[in-house]
């Protein structure tokens, strides 16, 4: 039987990597989707204060929905709004 | 070809890879480092990159450039690290046979980059602050400078109140031609927050006298990826989402689900009857235009409101109604399909904001030949088979939500409500489905087929832990399927046993 809670990976760039205070994160995590996942690192990164309605996300270096479901080894970044060029 | 450099960028290298004795044009675009940003003096810019997705994102972009303008060869080089003033950001040259198509392609590149390319930079003031570009949310940073909605907020009916409706409201635009290309533009202009575009046609020149989005460069490519372009530069704080296919009874009701208002701006009966089904099905508003010659008909259909497009024309099939009615080639009024398209916007607008709009069951005539517009009721027929299956789905989802507006269900209320045909239990990687229990499943992640049980009335969901179940009904409730519960408690598929009979 599996276990409900999963292990994701998590990088940080840019701002959230400025917030977080860190550049990435292994976590256990029961979110089901990239913008619960969010919350949980809100709560466990109090300085990560950045309005996840901003951000955008990408799974396994692709872009996805915020309520796109999650599973275990993902490889999950939020994205901050992009400025190249 | 896509590069990303922690180096100098040298032109003068990256010009010869791209000599060829076909390529009559070079097209270079340089994104250099300005010493001023915002009225602000920049000292020097910091570019940080997600460099995996980074690299897939950026040949992605190419791909579809080359793709989307035959005969373009794109080459694109964007740096990262700290940069000083002068020095070269990103470099795309596109070598092609003319310059129309190099112009088109390398203005491609440039505009996508800027709005998917996992790079951020930050700008260092002389004055020793930094700050990342874009990622500045003081409270009236952005906001209190931006007038682009002022005139439409000083109306009373909308007010600030309203744009922040229209900002949070997501709109579906079936059809991209002379009524979906208007209604578009005055929906990005509106300010609503999300926009999905789908249409699995490409642009002709003969589509340009009516459909506004499109110029001459646009020929030949997917009408969507145009679309859109020129929507996110019109409406930078929007999203715009496209899908570059038609729609069909397979993915009608996965595109249909979560929006505020559907927009049929399609050509066909095929796809108008596959639309408004999804759409009274998930109980989400269509507005419907449709037209011939000099003339337009607009109407907007909700569940519940009595009178559907079957009743309108009951048992005749979609192939016959084209072949009398404004199929794709026929003669068309420009300004009609224009008028009817911006109709259509005005009704979708009206709908976010809770404005009263057009009566129920009426369908206005709008005559551009003659001038006038005519009012008139729509038939609503007793014996109409599809009218009678929506009020059930409308009554049992009301019964579900007023009997207990509670998420989570026990099992003797699946009974006792009836819902023991409705369980749905789901199901992770690596199940085994030939267990006990196991007869009614759906992967955990298939939401796109949740969506398809759902909109067919009640359901429960069921998992091993009840969590996974109870957040997946929360989302499709979210979604405005207001009849989908979890079984309270973790549920191993043996338990199950009892209700799958
Ligand atoms: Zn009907």
């Amino acid at each position: 039987m599996s276990l409900p809670s999963r292990k994701l990976q998590v990088r940080f760039f840019a701002v959230l990597r400025e917030q977080a205070g860190c550049s990435s994160v292994t976590v256990e995590s029961f979110a089901l989707t990239a913008a619960a996942l969010y919350a949980e690192l809100q709560s466990r990164f109090p300085a990560l204060t950045f309005p996840a309605a901003l951000l955008r996300v990408s799974l396994n270096e692709r872009y996805a929905d915020m309520t796109a479901p999650l599973s275990a080894g993902d490889r999950i970044v939020f994205i901050p709004p992009v400025a190249g060029g | 070809m896509f590069e990303l450099t922690s180096s100098p960028i040298d032109p003068a290298a990256l010009r010869t890879r791209l000599a060829a004795p076909e390529a009559g044009a070079l097209t270079v675009f340089e994104g250099r480092v300005r010493n001023h940003h915002q009225g602000r003096p920049v000292a020097r810019l910091e570019y940080e990159a997600f460099d995996e997705m980074a690299r897939l994102e950026g040949e992605a972009i190419v791909a579809e450039s080359e793709n989307i303008h035959a005969g373009a060869t794109v080459l694109c080089v964007h740096r990262t690290g700290t940069l000083q003033i002068g020095e070269i950001a990103v470099w795309i040259g596109v070598a092609s046979a003319h310059r129309q198509t190099g112009f088109a392609a390398c203005r491609h590149v440039i505009e996508e980059l800027k709005l998917r390319l996992p790079i951020w930079k930050k700008e260092h003031h002389p004055d020793g602050a930094s700050e990342w570009v874009n990622c500045t949310v003081e409270a009236g940073s952005n906001a209190a400078g931006d007038d682009t909605h002022a005139r439409q907020v000083a109306l009373p009916e909308i007010g600030p109140g309203g744009q922040a409706r229209l900002a949070a409201a997501r709109v579906l635009i079936v059809g991209l031609g002379g009524l979906g290309c208007p209604a578009a533009l005055y929906l990005a202009g509106s300010g609503i927050g999300h926009l999905t575009l789908v249409d699995g046609g490409k642009v002709e020149r003969s589509n340009l006298a009516r459909q506004i989005l499109f110029t001459t460069a646009e020929i030949g490519g997917p009408k969507v990826v145009a679309a859109a372009a020129r929507l996110r530069l019109h409406h930078p704080a929007g999203r715009i989402s496209a899908h570059a296919g038609d729609l069909t009874a397979g993915n009608a009701r996965t595109l249909v689900a979560g929006q505020d208002v559907v927009l049929d701006c399609s050509d066909n009966f095929a796809t108008r009857f596959v639309l408004h089904d999804a759409c009274l099905a998930l109980g989400v508003p269509l507005v419907q235009a449709a037209v011939h010659r000099f003339e337009g008909t607009l109407d907007v259909f909700q569940r519940g409101a009595g009178g559907c497009l079957h009743c309108l024309w009951p048992g005749r099939p979609a192939a016959e109604l084209d072949f009398a009615g404004n199929c794709d080639g026929a003669p068309v009024f420009g300004p009609a399909v224009g008028v009817l398209g911006v109709m259509q916007a005005a009704e979708a607008i009206k709908l976010v904001l809770g404005l009263e709009g057009l009566a129920p069951r009426q369908t206005r005539l709008v005559n551009l030949l003659d001038g006038t517009q005519l009012a008139i009721e729509r038939p609503v027929r007793a014996d109409c088979p599809v009218c009678a299956r929506l009020d059930q789905l409308k009554a049992a989802t009301e019964q579900l939500a007023a009997s207990d507006a509670a998420l989570l269900i026990d099992a003797a209320d699946v009974s006792a409500l009836g819902l023991s045909a409705r369980v749905i239990f789901l199901t992770e990687p690596g199940d085994d489905l030939s267990a006990p229990g196991m007869a009614r499943t759906v992967p955990a992640h298939d939401l796109a087929r949740l969506r398809e049980l759902a909109a067919d009335g009640p359901l429960v969901l069921a998992c091993r832990h009840g969590l996974r179940s109870a957040a997946l009904a929360r989302m499709l409730r979210a979604e405005g399927m207001g009849a989908v519960r979890a079984l309270a408690g973790g549920n191993p598929p043996a338990g199950l046993q009892s209700f799958l009979r």
